[in-house]
């Protein structure tokens, strides 16, 4: 395999509160390709997010800690100068916000805003060619009308449309890594898919890579090829799609996959949610963070209270769990 | 946006309209005899009474009313005709104890009123805004702690206290001031600064503690916006996002407070204009009250509401040009 | 009209005298008269005098609209000069007319229904034409006038003038000089006759003291060119050694020196500044701050309104501020007059004089500083017709409540008078005041001290612009009222109050068995030439409406005041109780 586009190491974030730490990644450690997509998938606080903005270093706020390291092509983020890394942003890393109905600053004209993401890394280029750009990319993201549209301000949009313009946005600088937050979650059933669509084709056309940050397995099944599960800040499955669909190697994955069962079957019997809540990040459990929720855990004697899983391979899959490899996927298929 | 100010307008002389009607209501309603109060001590009953028909009180209301709307467009003569006082058009009715056209006790008082408004509003908004700015982006660090100290100081004093403790500081005490005395701009623009120099601090101090919070807490807010998130994830520079994102974010909804606080300021500073003696329009209602004199009374108040009816038209239409989503609907 | 703080809801204004240094009663107060100010040291002409006021601006500067004391000598010396003035010294020699306009103080016929005054070359007006003897009939005319003048100044021009009674709203034949019908004109015009500079007053009444009447600004000239009706208030045209430069309510008035004032004409005014502005409508705790920092200008300012009652102590405990400080009595009397119609049992009024807890209405109004308990109806200013009167058996010095006694008083009512005590006792009495901040104070702590004798009241608060006008018709049982003298005569007092006819008598004693009597002696008193005669007359009268409790004597008020340390002449002008504002200096 060549050098990976980006390269996450041992990532921790932590956000100081009033009430304790916020351990709200520990230790994540992946790859991702050029031109590669992948997927983040986890309930909400499970650190997917807080994974994603940690590689753009968004994550401002009073008191919050970043260790590990992000390289992008060879060149660690998060010890770059705040000045460095703003340059990075929006050229080389792009990203796309759960909720296009804010994502938007309402005083400026959607064409304004794209000519903006533009100008900004590229001081010089000239009023006309911004325009020609922004049209441009609005007809290419599938906007309507685009020479009346380029001057109308985002309220005007519904929120689909709003979403084509954050993409158009997004993509205007060809990114090498695209990064989608929940892209779909806050729009109607029918227009998620043109919207994964769209991504699916910008991403062909620009050769960007794209990870997906996603509670939703559904979307993941649509167009990534790699899946990396989360879990109260830990990566505990890593896997391909088809693996995680067909053959899930941990019990935490399985649960998601039962849960969202109504999507692709009409059979809501097998509804089954996880049951438990996810634990507390301030005060999180010993051992195996899911094993108060693991239907399993009683029968390894103590062990997923005591020790934390390490992800091993099962298969071609990693996961994270105490269970012997060959009961665990013996166990798993069986439940198929 | 033309039939969207039109539409603001129309109303706007509509609430006029009822707010004078209103006002004049209340006024009529109240025990106060303005006949009465043309009168002397050695008044007789008889006194009274011809006063109170010389000068249309015992008209029903309404007839009084469009009197004084007609006084307003066309001036009007109070009293008999060979010994009453005209007074020319707008006019807004006769103080027999000031022996003046109300209108120009008005046109006297107001330029005050604005000096001082204007003043002040120059000031709070400019270290509201930027010491409120200054406290959100440096959250927590020391900037922050002044607002705070600044702004709880500014809201728990009194304006009549931090005011005569001004006078008695920078007046009496270590001489650094004159005592202020309003004199025109037009006049000698050096001693109608040096006057309003302190007035307009105080005031300045108690309404900037209010725009600092205002615009820290609007910043603050704005600023966990997911369009601000996505400025930085574009790379903006710093500034542009202050400026382009945030400012312009959190500070249009503090345009349009501050364009009604300013039209307030217009009705009159009361307890400033009277710790610093400077004559403004608050001065002359609160005189007005203190000798029941109901015809300055009413044409202050009707002032008032038109310096505040107006504003709002303004800072919604101002709205509308400043925020897209509003021009709109 | 307006009145000084010092003075709450006082019935009239006008002028004031003094017995300064005269034997007993009073006589304690008034020893602060302003030391190193009031001389001449060290005098220097030219500068600006400054006046620093809480006030919004002139009660009126129109001269037959000038009804308060102080405002009549700052203006009668400054602008306005009249046919005689007081004399301008300290002390009692100030209570003493003089010529002023008139070459002499006037000649009476016998019966002194005629008066005569000449007017004396060389007195113009501020643009340099002659004041005429027509100025001055017109200027007198204005008075009549309800619409414009509206009762706001001193009304002897109406009654004393020899014009028949009709309907106009004062209740004479003339309207006034805009309204008059040339019928009704001519009945002016016969009254107040004019001959060359000699103008001649018939009036309806002896009066013995019209030299002072007419030392009043109410008869002083108006020019009817000049005469701008209601906004004369504003611009009102200058014969004295001042003129108006500008004058704005709220802001300030500028007084400026008048060149067409020639001194020659002029026997009584001694201006010695250039300039005289007064400060309108300052903060009374920043004047008092300032006139103790005494910097700047202030070194040449003084206050019209006194000092504030939180200060006093400070200002009177501190010695270095003895050349700057004044206090003395301000020339008013206050009291609570009985309706003797309703209330017409003199063991009823005793007991309730008895049982009423002055001591705590004077605290309530703020202590020692603000007067002495009366003891006459004159105040202790008019030192020839004043004297401590005898007052009820068994009331305290120290205006405590005597309940004893007063419960003793109204035992033997119940015997004299049983329905007056029945309903007293019962309904209770009904009390008239003006609904002001101080009488809401005053009127519980008469309900308590009264109700220790068992008499209960009927509070009754009416609107203060209209009291007057109200108990001019409808009277309660009790009334509150306040006086002072127009002129140093108690001429001016005693028949005002409480005789026939007398323009502020509400009291209705008129049915009193006693009143015959009194009433008579009044007019002696009104028409005696010998002034010692007429004195003693006065301070009879005086005890009489004591003796018979026709009203209670409240307080003998007193204000204080400081001055900058430059000023000098600012001696209290006692018919005023404020300084001869005209004459005041600058040192250094």
């Amino acid at each position: 395999m060549t050098e990976p586009l980006l390269s996450v190491r041992d990532l921790h974030v932590n956000f100081g509160t009033s009430e304790g730490d916020v351990q709200a990644v520990r230790g994540v450690s992946f790859d991702i390709g050029k031109g590669e997509t992948l997927a983040i998938v986890g309930e909400s606080g499970s650190g997917k997010s807080v994974t994603a903005s940690a590689i753009m270093r968004l994550n401002f706020g009073a008191d919050v800690r970043v260790s590990g390291s992000a390289l992008l092509e060879g060149q660690d983020i998060l010890a770059m100068s705040e000045e460095d890394v703003r340059l990075k942003r929006g050229r080389d890393i792009a990203m796309i916000f759960q909720d296009p109905l804010t994502a938007l600053n309402p005083f400026y004209t959607v064409g304004h805003q794209i000519a903006e993401a533009y100008a900004i890394h590229h001081p010089g280029t000239s009023k006309k060619e911004l325009r020609d750009l922004a049209l441009d990319s609005l007809t290419k993201v599938g906007i309507p009308e685009p020479l009346k549209r380029v001057n109308q301000y985002p309220h005007e949009f519904s929120g689909g449309m709003r979403q084509r313009i954050v993409i158009a946005m997004a993509l205007i600088n060809r990114p090498k890594l695209l990064i989608a937050d929940e892209p779909t979650t806050a729009l109607d059933v029918t227009v998620q898919a043109q919207i994964l669509e769209l991504i699916s084709a910008m991403q062909e056309e620009h050769g960007s890579a794209v990870l997906l940050i996603t509670h939703d397995l559904g979307v993941v099944a649509e167009v990534t090829k790699r899946v990396l599960v989360m879990y109260a800040g830990r990566l505990v499955e890593v896997a391909s799609v088809e693996d995680v669909f067909h053959s899930p190697t941990h019990p935490y994955t399985r649960g998601l996959l039962n849960s969202v069962k109504s999507l692709d079957s009409e059979r809501h019997s097998h509804l089954e949610p996880i049951p438990g809540t996810p634990p507390s990040l301030i005060d999180l459990p010993s051992g195996c963070p899911f094993h108060s929720r693991c239907q399993y855990a009683a029968s390894l004697n103590g062990q997923c209270s005591s020790e934390v899983p390490e992800l091993k391979a099962v298969g071609n899959s990693l996961s994270a769990c105490h269970m012997p490899t060959a009961e665990l996927s013996s166990l798993l298929r069986s439940m198929q | 946006m033309f039939y969207f100010v039109a539409r603001r307008s129309f109303f706007a002389v509509i609430l006029l309209f009822v707010v004078s009607i209103f006002t004049f209501w209340i006024f009529s309603a109240l025990p106060a005899d303005p006949a009465a109060l043309t009168c002397g001590k050695n008044c007789r009953p008889e006194v009274i009474e011809a006063n109170r028909a010389r000068l249309g009180y015992d008209k029903p209301f309404i007839v009084q009313y469009g009197s004084y709307m007609k006084g307003i467009f066309a001036g009007r003569t109070y009293g008999a005709d060979e010994s009453g006082v005209h007074c020319s058009a707008p006019s807004l009715g006769y103080s027999y104890d000031r022996h003046e056209c109300v209108s120009s006790l008005v046109a006297k008082t107001l330029p005050v009123t604005v000096s001082i408004a204007f003043g002040a509003f120059v000031l709070w908004m400019f270290f509201g805004i930027s010491l409120g700015t200054l406290a959100a982006l440096r959250r927590g660090k020391w900037p922050d702690h002044f607002a705070t100290v600044f702004s709880v100081v500014g809201i728990s004093f009194p304006s009549f206290f931090l005011g005569l403790l001004s006078v008695l500081f920078f007046v009496i005490w270590t001489k650094i001031l004159p005592f202020p005395h309003y004199v025109g701009i037009s006049e000698n623009p050096a001693k109608w600064f040096m006057a309003l120099i302190l007035p307009w601090c105080v005031l300045a101090v108690l309404s900037a503690s209010t725009y600092i919070r205002l615009t820290r807490n609007g910043i603050l807010e704005v600023m966990n916006e997911e369009f601000v998130r996505l400025g930085i994830a574009k790379g903006l520079p710093r500034k542009t996002l202050i400026v382009k994102y945030i400012l312009r974010a959190a500070l249009t909804p503090i345009a349009t407070i501050a364009g009604i606080d300013f039209a307030f300021l217009l009705g009159g500073a009361i307890v400033t204009e009277s710790v610093f003696n400077l004559p403004g329009l608050g001065k002359l209602t609160i005189a007005a009250v203190v000798n029941s004199d109901l015809p300055i009374l009413v044409a202050t108040t009707l002032v008032s509401a038109v310096f505040i009816v107006v504003a709002n038209a303004f800072v919604d239409i101002m709205y509308g040009f400043l925020d897209p989503r509003v021009r709109s609907k | 009209m307006k009145r000084n703080r010092m003075i709450a809801t006082i019935a009239t204004a006008g002028l004031l005298f003094s017995a300064c240094g005269g034997s007993g009663d009073g006589a304690k107060s008034g020893d602060e008269t302003g030391g190193r100010s009031a001389t001449a040291d060290g005098i220097k002409d030219g500068g600006t005098l400054y006046v620093l006021t809480f006030q919004e601006g002139a009660s009126n500067l129109d001269p037959q609209r000038v009804y308060t004391g102080a405002e009549l000598g700052a203006y009668g010396s400054t602008y306005a000069r009249t046919l005689t003035s007081y004399v301008p010294a300290a002390g009692k020699e100030g209570a003493g007319v003089v010529p002023d306009m008139a070459t002499d103080l006037g000649t009476a016929s016998d019966d002194l229904k005629t008066w005569s005054f000449t007017l004396r070359d060389g007195v113009t007006w501020e643009d340099g034409s002659a004041v005429t003897c027509g100025d001055i009939a017109y200027g007198i005319s204005r008075t009549f006038a309800a619409e414009v003048t509206a009762g706001e100044g001193p009304m002897y021009a109406t009654t004393y003038l020899d014009i028949a009674e009709g309907d106009s709203d004062f209740g004479s034949a003339y309207p006034g000089p805009w309204l008059a019908t040339p019928e009704q004109q001519a009945l002016f015009d016969a009254a107040v006759v004019c001959d060359g500079t000699t103008i001649t007053f018939h009036l309806k009444v002896p009066v013995a003291d019209f030299a002072y009447t007419v030392s009043l600004l109410a008869f002083g000239p108006v020019p009817k060119a000049q005469d701008t009706k209601d906004q004369y208030a504003l611009k009102p045209f200058s014969n004295g050694p001042f003129k108006i430069e500008s004058y704005e309510a709220g802001k300030e008035m500028v007084m400026v020196r008048n060149e067409n004032w020639n001194s020659d004409s002029d026997p009584v005014r001694k201006p010695h500044v250039d300039k005289i502005v007064w400060q309108y409508g300052l903060d009374e705790a920043v004047i008092d701050e300032r006139m103790l920092a005494d910097s700047g200008d202030d070194q040449n300012a003084i206050v019209y309104g006194g000092i504030q009652p939180e200060n006093l102590q400070t200002v009177f405990a501190d010695d270095t501020l003895k050349d700057r400080r004044t206090d003395g009595f301000d020339g008013f009397v206050s009291y609570t007059m009985f309706n003797n119609e309703t209330v017409n049992c003199i063991e009823v009024r005793q007991a309730i004089w008895l049982a009423l807890d002055r001591e705590a209405l004077r605290t309530a109004a703020g202590g020692p500083f603000t007067g002495e308990f009366a003891k006459s109806f004159v105040a202790p200013l008019l030192a020839t017709d004043y004297e401590a009167a005898k007052l009820v058996d068994g009331l305290n010095e120290d205006g405590t409540p005597n309940v004893e006694a007063a419960t003793a008083a109204l035992e033997k009512a119940k015997t004299a008078c049983p329905d007056l005590v029945a309903r007293a006792t019962g309904e209770g009495l009904r009390f008239d005041h003006p609904d002001s901040a101080s009488w809401q104070k005053n009127i519980a702590i008469w309900i308590s001290s009264i109700k220790a004798i068992g008499v209960n009241i009927i509070d009754n608060p009416i609107e203060p612009s209209k009291y007057y006008a109200t108990i001019n018709g409808d009277r309660g049982d009790l009334m509150r009222s306040g006086w002072a003298a127009d002129w140093a005569n108690a001429s001016t007092v005693i028949p005002e109050l409480f005789g026939k006819g007398g323009g502020f008598n509400y009291t209705n004693n008129e049915k009193d068995p006693n009143f015959e009597a009194f009433n008579t002696k009044v007019s002696a008193a009104k028409s005696e030439t010998d002034r010692a005669k007429q004195a003693t007359l006065w301070k009879e009268l005086n005890q009489s409406i004591m003796d018979n409790v026709w009203a209670i004597p409240g307080s003998a008020t007193k204000s204080q005041n400081l001055v900058g340390s430059h000023v000098r002449l600012a001696y209290q002008w006692l018919p005023f109780g404020w300084y001869n504002l005209g004459e005041i200096g600058l040192a250094g």
